[in-house]
């Protein structure tokens, strides 16, 4: 290209280049940046050229162009076809034939190539439309994926070099230093730094020559903006740091890129060689006078260069090691003169504030930090990828509505902001409008705008231990704090991880880190502590439980758990054993070993809800193996429970008020152990709500009254129609000589909507309804019910209303799907079975007709900002009110414990909730002698932990009493469960769940039926060998 | 320690290098680059010489080496593994990836295979994130890296 001598000289040449290009001509663009040429996209470009060669279709494009990331990394290779601006997705050179075909001649869309939303499941043609854009203000990254950054005339095309110009022709260094200042632009790099301030500075000071440095150094694991921007529109970053250095008083500017990132060095080299042919870099640029070039400096990998003066150092040739600041670099910088550093996402902000002018800049943003902010969005994440949004947009928004949300439905724990100098936000602070000063409050910091989301399985403590060893690795090793104090938190981290935690470790990390924050000498020390300060301030509970308990909730750390499943567990069942067994055919061996802890095996084979599941690592590859119905299996295979040894009373006597699954398990334990125990039940029928509110379709009455009845084999005695406060008091238990008792009377209070009506006939709570149904009363539902709820209630409302014949049977709940508390197996089934859903609404009526339920009015709602739940709080929408004709309504939206037993207020603590507060490691009440446990401790929560809580409270009554409070764990060694062979040396193959059979809908609906079927002998053998013995560790 | 300049060829290519910053002692950084990408480490004899040619001394040399997780001074594996084990790629699995090919190869972070053919390295971040985990054989960039896949990708390189 011919050198452009003059500002009509550029304007010229881009009139001529804009003329050139016709809109309406064919055209093809493939995505080259690194995600997607790792991708193999090179491959896309050569498959076109080889395709239109030989079929000779040339003429028909006007050429195939390569263009840097556009952001949306996890769904590369991009490519798309213009004038239609067809997206395509996923590509690889197989598909190049079709869309030659198809698109390039028929002018047809490809469909299975476009992007279909994974949660709306819309289907896109075009990119602007996809949710994760159309959030998104890209001003910096306008160009990035849309222009071939090999190509300068495709940069001045789209106004490039325009800003520059702009600059030398009409104004002075200070008029750009003021444009700037009031433009109220902050640094991209991490501090924040006024940008047009440190201009000035360094204007103002003495000494020649000065200086500008672009830091691409871009250390933060998890951030890749300046990589991607530098692939994608180096020339944006050359023009930016030409007029800073026209403002500063600079001719020459370094940029310091990392050597990590090799296609961005080589794409920034190609530029500025464009450039200086051209003449928008070296001598008399544009005839103006000024001079600027620009030398590549590479980095060696050292985090610590991102820091200002270390990577002045490294310019210079040396080690990268920081230096105190006063003086700092905009005084003596470089070779001791003034030298401003930006982070090139700063100075690419610069052309677009001198073409637009500083108070339109300032539109976007908030007061003190204006424009747009590129981020990188990974982790545990749907849509990782490059973003750019306002500055203050909330965080929510960005994960949510333009990330997608969390991978595989998990739940979203935590984002880490600013990498290994920031913090972690919890879902909580979600509703956090992201800025400068905003993320300070939180403990975190914007940084260079690297977002890493974190779901459930991740350990925060482990994190915490990362982000220091890193810091440890990369410590220049100058100053004591950073060097020893890293050290020193380190090995307390260490020994968190390993279970060595000590009580006062979390106060010494605090106390040391608070040390460091204020004695560093630069930057990586002063904000490494940071990510343990965060994350102890938000999940202290989770350290307690490392250096407490002994436990690693998240499943992560290794030394402090067996196998995932089991940690995951909340009645800590050793399921890699029974799994091993039952792999060969050993089902007694596994029923006994379950039974060892938990003594409903066939229910909880049916009913639980598996947070086993969730954590099996079987997961990662294909299906978590089938734990539930592994052990449903070996419950009903082995008809009769083995007997356990011979039982002999010690003659001390235990009363457990409430036969549900936490009752009726502590009794179990408590037996085992010898006590003569005594269950008291209100209702006349025993198991609480595994009997009254769970349906036959579910647990058939035989399979839980075999395992109630394996219980009273061990001579305890179950006494139905006993009811706390009306038939006897506690009092009267300790009178007969009862030493301890056990109050698990869990949480069946129906809660109320509150609404006008709801007294109305044909209104009916959710467990009262269940309940009637399971004892065999008459419920008359009529044909329109309508249930409202999100839980297991609901959908057993919901289910059971179908069976007793309703022919219109709708659930309608507050938030959406996802959000339900029911399994995904119990809403799939709901919906086989006829069940209609209508989310995002709530009754706010219930109108009569002669006394009875005629009508229901309904607020549509939509969601609004996010709350402390880390969700968007349902609000309602004005004027979109509706009605719905009902016969029946049934409203499960919840339960509460009903405590009026108790004869005076405050005989036992309780909490603003109405549930009983209990000792964490004794679960003894405020009132001596009476443990509590299940739902009325914890609130509604599942069977599996009303057992785990039964089995904690019969051996801290041991304790009490006594005995040694531990469980005899006999079965793992009797089995030899660990010398059970497997090969180690097996390829893992992909093998998806064997599938279980279940009732057709159109059978199960015509009665109570159990749904489930069950494996078959075969299956469950072959199920339980897919997994992958986490359990084995290997000896060296 | 293993010697470069053993051989007329080695010792020409070093001085082009070391020629175009000659006196000066801020490229040393680049000369390094280059001196690492001609022969693939830089041991003591190559430092010595690239001392003599910019003018610094050879303990700011050794230094600068030493400092920087780029330079090696003892020789490689034919091919290079680079695992990531940055935030997003340690979230997504990156740890298991990195004992997996620990465990198959039998060598430590940092070794290299007895039979020379692969070295293997933990680094912090190669900036792609969005397709962790991500590993990386000498230049090919492996995306959404399961511990499956690994047997076939290292079958690529001999």
């Amino acid at each position: 290209m011919d050198r452009i001598n003059s500002p009509s000289d550029l304007e010229r040449l881009r009139r001529e280049i804009v003329a050139q290009s016709d809109p309406s001509e064919t055209r093809i663009e493939v995505c080259l940046g690194t995600g997607c040429l790792s991708q193999g996209a090179d491959k896309i470009v050569a498959a076109f050229r080889k395709e239109l060669e030989e079929r000779g279709l040339n003429a028909l494009v006007s050429g195939i162009k390569e263009t840097g990331c556009a952001g949306f990394c996890e769904n590369g290779p991009r490519v798309a076809v213009y004038p239609e601006g067809f997206c395509y997705f996923h590509v690889s050179p197989d598909d190049v034939p079709e869309i030659v075909s198809k698109t390039i001649v028929d002018k047809e869309v490809v469909g299975r190539l476009l992007y279909v939303d994974p949660v709306s499941k819309d289907v896109f043609t075009t990119m602007d439309d996809i949710p994760f854009f159309k959030h998104q203000t890209k001003n910096i990254l306008r160009n990035c994926g849309k222009i071939d950054p090999t190509r300068i005339e495709e940069y001045i095309e789209k106004d490039g070099y325009r800003a520059l110009s702009k600059v030398l022709t009409f104004m002075t260094p200070e008029d750009v230093i003021n444009e700037v200042r009031a433009a109220q632009l902050r640094g991209r790099g991490g501090a924040g730094f006024p940008t047009g301030l440190k201009w000035h500075l360094t204007r103002i000071s003495g000494g020649n020559p000065k200086y500008i440095v672009a830091n691409c150094d871009e250390g933060d694991p998890g951030a890749f903006m300046n990589r991607s921007l530098i692939e994608g529109d180096p020339h944006s970053v050359i023009e930016g740091m030409a007029i800073a250095g026209y403002a500063i008083g600079a001719n020459k500017g370094y940029v310091y890129i990392r050597a990590e990132y090799p296609l961005a060095v080589s794409r920034l080299k190609l530029a500025i060689e464009r450039a200086r042919e051209c003449g928008l870099l070296g001598n008399d640029i544009l005839g103006s006078g000024f001079d600027f070039d620009i030398e590549m400096r590479m980095g060696a990998g050292a985090f610590v260069c991102g820091e200002e003066t270390a990577l002045l150092a490294s310019i210079e040739g040396k080690r990268a090691v920081p230096r105190p600041r006063p003086p700092f670099p905009s005084e003596r910088g470089l070779w001791g003169k003034p030298t401003a550093l930006n982070n090139v996402e700063t100075l690419a902000n610069v052309p677009l504030i001198i073409r637009k002018g500083a108070k339109a800049y300032r539109k976007i943003g908030t007061e003190r930090s204006a424009g747009t902010k590129v981020y990188s969005l990974v982790g545990d994440v749907n849509n990782t990828g490059l973003i750019e949004v306002p500055i203050g947009t909330e965080m929510g928004k960005i994960i949510y509505d333009i990330g997608g949300g969390c991978k595989g439905g998990k739940r979203f724990k935590a984002v880490q902001s600013g990498g290994p100098s920031g913090g972690c936000i919890p879902k909580e602070q979600l509703n956090v409008r992201v800025d400068y000063e905003t993320l300070d409050q939180l403990g975190a910091i914007m940084g260079s705008g690297g977002l890493v989301v974190m779901d459930e399985d991740t350990c925060m403590v482990d994190i915490a231990r990362y982000f220091l060893e890193f810091c440890l690795s990369e410590s220049c090793g100058k100053c004591t704090p950073c060097r020893e104090g890293f050290q020193r938190m380190l090995e307390i981290l260490e020994r968190i991880t390993t279970g060595e935690g000590r009580e006062g470790d979390i106060e010494r990390l605090e106390e040391l880190a608070h040390i460091i924050v204020d004695t560093a000498l630069c930057g990586l020390g002063r904000t490494g502590p940071n990510p343990v300060l965060s994350t102890i301030r938000y999940f202290r509970d989770e350290y307690e439980a490392h250096i407490k308990h002994k436990k690693c909730p998240a499943g992560v750390c290794e030394a402090l758990f067996e196998s995932p499943c089991q940690n995951a567990c909340p009645a800590d069942l050793d399921t890699h054993g029974y799994v091993a067994l039952i792999s060969e055919g050993r089902f007694g061996e596994a029923l006994s070993l379950i039974r060892e802890r938990n003594p409903f095996p066939s229910v909880c084979g049916r009913i639980c809800t598996h947070p086993c599941e969730f954590k099996c690592r079987r997961g990662e590859t294909d299906d978590p193996v089938a734990l539930r119905l592994l052990k449903r299996f070996v419950s009903d295979y082995v008809s009769v429970a083995p007997k356990p040894y011979q039982r002999s009373s010690n003659g001390v006597k235990v009363a457990v008020v409430g036969s549900g699954p936490s009752g009726l398990t502590a009794a179990y334990h408590l037996a085992m152990m010898d006590y003569e125990t005594t269950v008291f039940e209100a209702l006349p029928v025993a198991g609480g709500m595994m009997a009254v509110c769970i349906p036959d379709y579910r647990l058939p009455k035989y399979a839980l009254n075999a395992e109630i009845d394996a219980i009273r084999e061990l001579s305890v005695e179950i006494k139905t129609n006993q009811r706390l406060g009306e038939d006897f008091t506690f009092d009267d238990l300790f009178r007969q000589g009862f030493k301890a008792v056990y109050l698990a009377v869990g949480a069946q209070s129906s809660r109320v909507l509150g609404i006008q009506g709801e007294d109305l006939e044909g209104v009916h709570k959710g467990v009262r309804f269940l309940m009637d149904v399971n004892l065999g009363e008459k419920v008359e539902l009529g044909e329109k019910v309508a249930v409202i709820g999100g839980g297991s209630t609901a959908i057993d409302s919901a289910r059971s209303a179908i069976r007793l014949g309703a022919s219109e049977v709708t659930m309608y709940y507050r938030r959406e799907r996802e959000d339900m508390t029911a399994t995904d197996e119990e809403v799939t089934e709901a919906e086989n079975e006829g069940v209609r859903f209508r989310f995002m609404v709530v009754p706010t009526k219930i109108l009569g007709e002669g006394g009875k339920a005629a009508q229901m009015l309904c607020a549509q709602l939509r969601p609004g900002e996010f709350d402390s739940s880390g969700r968007r709080r349902p609000v309602p929408v004005e004027g979109q009110e509706f009605t719905v004709d009902v016969d029946s309504v049934i409203v499960a939206v919840g339960q509460t414990t009903d405590l009026s037993f108790f004869a005076n207020e405050g005989e036992v603590s309780t909490t603003r909730l109405g549930t009983l507060i209990v000792d964490e490691d004794t679960m003894e009440t405020s009132k001596t002698g009476v443990f509590a446990g299940g739902d009325v401790v914890r609130g509604p929560a599942t069977v599996v932990e009303a057992i785990a809580d039964g089995i904690k409270a019969a051996l801290a009554i041991d304790k009490f009493l006594g005995g040694s409070g531990k469980l005899v764990e006999v079965t793992r060694k009797q089995a030899r469960i660990d010398e059970i062979p497997f090969d180690l040396e097996a390829e893992i193959v992909e093998q998806r769940r064997v599938e279980a059979p279940l009732l057709p809908p159109e059978e199960r609906v015509l009665g109570f039926r159990e749904v489930e079927q069950g494996y078959t002998l075969n299956d469950v053998i072959e199920e339980a060998k897919r997994c992958l013995h986490c359990d084995r560790k290997l000896m060296e | 320690m293993e010697s470069i300049l053993i051989n007329e060829e080695n010792i020409a290519i070093l001085k082009e290098i070391t020629s175009k910053y000659g006196g000066r002692p801020e490229g040393l950084i680049e000369v390094l680059h280059q001196a690492q990408e001609a022969f693939g480490y830089v041991p003591k004899d190559v430092q010595a010489e690239i001392a003599r040619g910019l003018n610094v001394p050879l303990t700011r040399v050794y230094g600068v080496v030493t400092f920087y997780n780029l330079f090696t001074m003892v020789p490689k594996g034919r091919h290079t593994i680079s695992v990531c084990l940055g935030t997003s790629c340690y979230v997504r699995g990156g740890k298991r990836i990195m004992e997996h090919v620990k465990d198959l190869l039998q060598i430590e972070d940092g070794g290299t295979t007895e039979d020379m053919r692969f070295s293997l390295e933990s680094i912090r971040c190669m900036g792609a994130c969005a397709l962790a985990p991500v590993v990386r054989l000498d230049k090919d960039l492996y995306s959404h890296v399961t511990v499956t896949k690994i047997p076939e990708i290292l079958s690529r390189y001999s």
